[in-house]
C-alpha cells in the first residue's frame, strides 16, 4: 500500500508544479497537487500566508499562483530537511 | 600524574570547558534547526530544537551562573534555586529530546501554535516540576535519575527500531542510537555516583566525557546533515 502523503511531501509537490509551469492556473494546480479541493484550499491559503507561493493577475484577468523567492528556497532546502528528519528518526 | 589525576587537579577548569563546549553545542544545533523548523513548520523538527535549547539553558545556569563567585558575591542562598533550575531544564530537555521521537503518535503534522505552551507539554512540564520538587524536599535527585533512565532507556529503543526500519539507508540513525545508549549509560554511572559511591570523582569524570561524545555525536549529525 503506498504511504500517505506527509504534509510536508504536500508542500514540496504543490511547489515543484508552481516551479514547473512557473506561473499555473489554480485548476492545472489541484489537478497536479492530487488533493481534495477543499485540502486544496487549505494548503494554498497556508502557502499564500507564509510568502511561499504568490497570486498574480495575467493578460486575460485570470488568477495564476507563482513562487516567492521564499518558496524557491524551500525546495532548495526541502532535501536538507527530508535528509534531516529521516536521520534523525522525527 | 596520569589522565584522572590531572583533570581531577585541575576540576574546576575541566567543568568550564565541558559546560563551555556543551553550550557551544547547544547554540549551534538551536540556530541550525531553528532555520529547517521555520521553512518546515515540521513539528519534530521543533521539539529536537526544544530540547537543545533547554539543555543549553541548563548547562548555563548551573556552570555559568552557579558558580562560587556568584554564590558569594552576587546571589547569595541562591545554590538550591540554582540547582532545581538546572534539573527542571535537564529533565525537560530529555522530554522534548524523546517526544521528538514519539510526537507523530499523538500529533498531526500540522504544527501546534505553541511547541512550549500546548496542552501535551504541559503535562510534561508538571511532571518535570513534581519531581523536582520531590528531589527537593529529599534533598536527593532519586526522580531525576530514574526519569532520566526511563527517557532514554524508551530512546535506546526507538531509535535502535529506527535504524532497523531504515535498512541503514540513512547514516546518522547509527549514531543517534549510539548517543541514545551513551546517554542511558552516563545516567545510570550518574545514580551509581551519587547513590552508592559519594560522587566519586573517577565515575564523574567518566560521566563528564560520555556527555560531551553525546553531544559532539550530535553535533557531527546535525552539521553533516544540514551542510548544503
Amino acid at each position: 500500500m503506498a504511504r500517505k502523503r506527509e504534509r510536508l511531501d504536500v508542500i514540496k509537490d504543490i511547489l515543484k508544479s508552481i516551479r514547473v509551469n512557473r506561473q499555473i492556473k489554480p485548476t492545472r494546480l489541484l489537478y497536479a497537487s492530487n488533493l481534495s479541493p477543499q485540502m486544496f484550499k487549505e494548503y494554498i491559503n497556508e502557502l499564500i500566508s507564509k510568502g511561499f507561493i504568490k497570486i498574480d493577475i495575467d493578460k486575460k484577468e485570470k488568477k495564476t499562483f507563482s513562487l516567492t523567492i521564499k518558496g524557491n528556497e524551500f525546495l532548495e532546502e526541502y532535501k536538507v530537511i527530508e535528509n534531516f528528519i529521516e536521520n534523525f528518526g522525527l | 600524574m596520569d589522565f584522572y589525576t590531572w583533570i581531577i587537579t585541575n576540576k574546576e577548569l575541566f567543568k568550564i570547558f565541558y559546560a563551555l563546549i556543551i553550550l557551544i553545542i547547544c547554540i549551534v544545533i538551536v540556530l541550525k534547526t531553528n532555520r529547517l523548523f521555520k521553512l518546515s513548520l515540521h513539528p519534530g523538527i521543533r521539539y529536537f530544537r526544544n530540547a537543545f535549547f533547554f539543555y543549553g539553558i541548563g548547562f548555563l545556569i548551573r556552570y555559568f551562573i552557579g558558580t562560587p563567585f556568584v554564590y558569594e558575591n552576587i546571589l547569595p542562598n541562591s545554590h538550591a534555586f540554582i540547582n532545581l533550575a538546572f534539573e527542571f531544564f535537564l529533565v525537560m530537555g530529555g522530554f522534548f529530546l524523546l517526544y521528538s521521537l514519539l510526537w507523530k503518535r499523538f500529533e498531526t503534522d500540522v504544527p501546534s501554535f505553541s511547541s512550549l505552551f500546548n496542552s501535551r507539554i504541559l503535562i510534561l512540564y508538571a511532571i518535570t516540576i513534581i519531581a523536582v520538587i520531590l528531589d527537593s524536599l529529599w534533598k536527593m535527585n532519586y526522580i531525576m535519575f530514574v526519569s532520566q533512565i526511563i527517557i532514554f532507556i524508551f530512546a535506546s529503543v526507538i531509535s535502535y527500531s529506527n535504524l532497523i526500519k531504515s535498512k541503514n539507508k540513512h547514516m546518522f540513525l547509527k549514531y543517534y542510537f549510539t548517543a541514545m545508549s551513551l546517554s542511558l549509560i552516563a545516567w545510570i554511572l550518574n545514580a551509581l555516583a551519587a547513590l552508592y559511591f559519594e560522587w566519586n570523582n573517577i565515575i564523574l569524570v567518566n560521566i563528564y566525557v560520555l556527555n560531551m561524545i553525546v553531544f559532539l555525536l550530535f553535533l557531527y549529525g546535525v552539521i553533516k546533515v544540514t551542510k548544503t
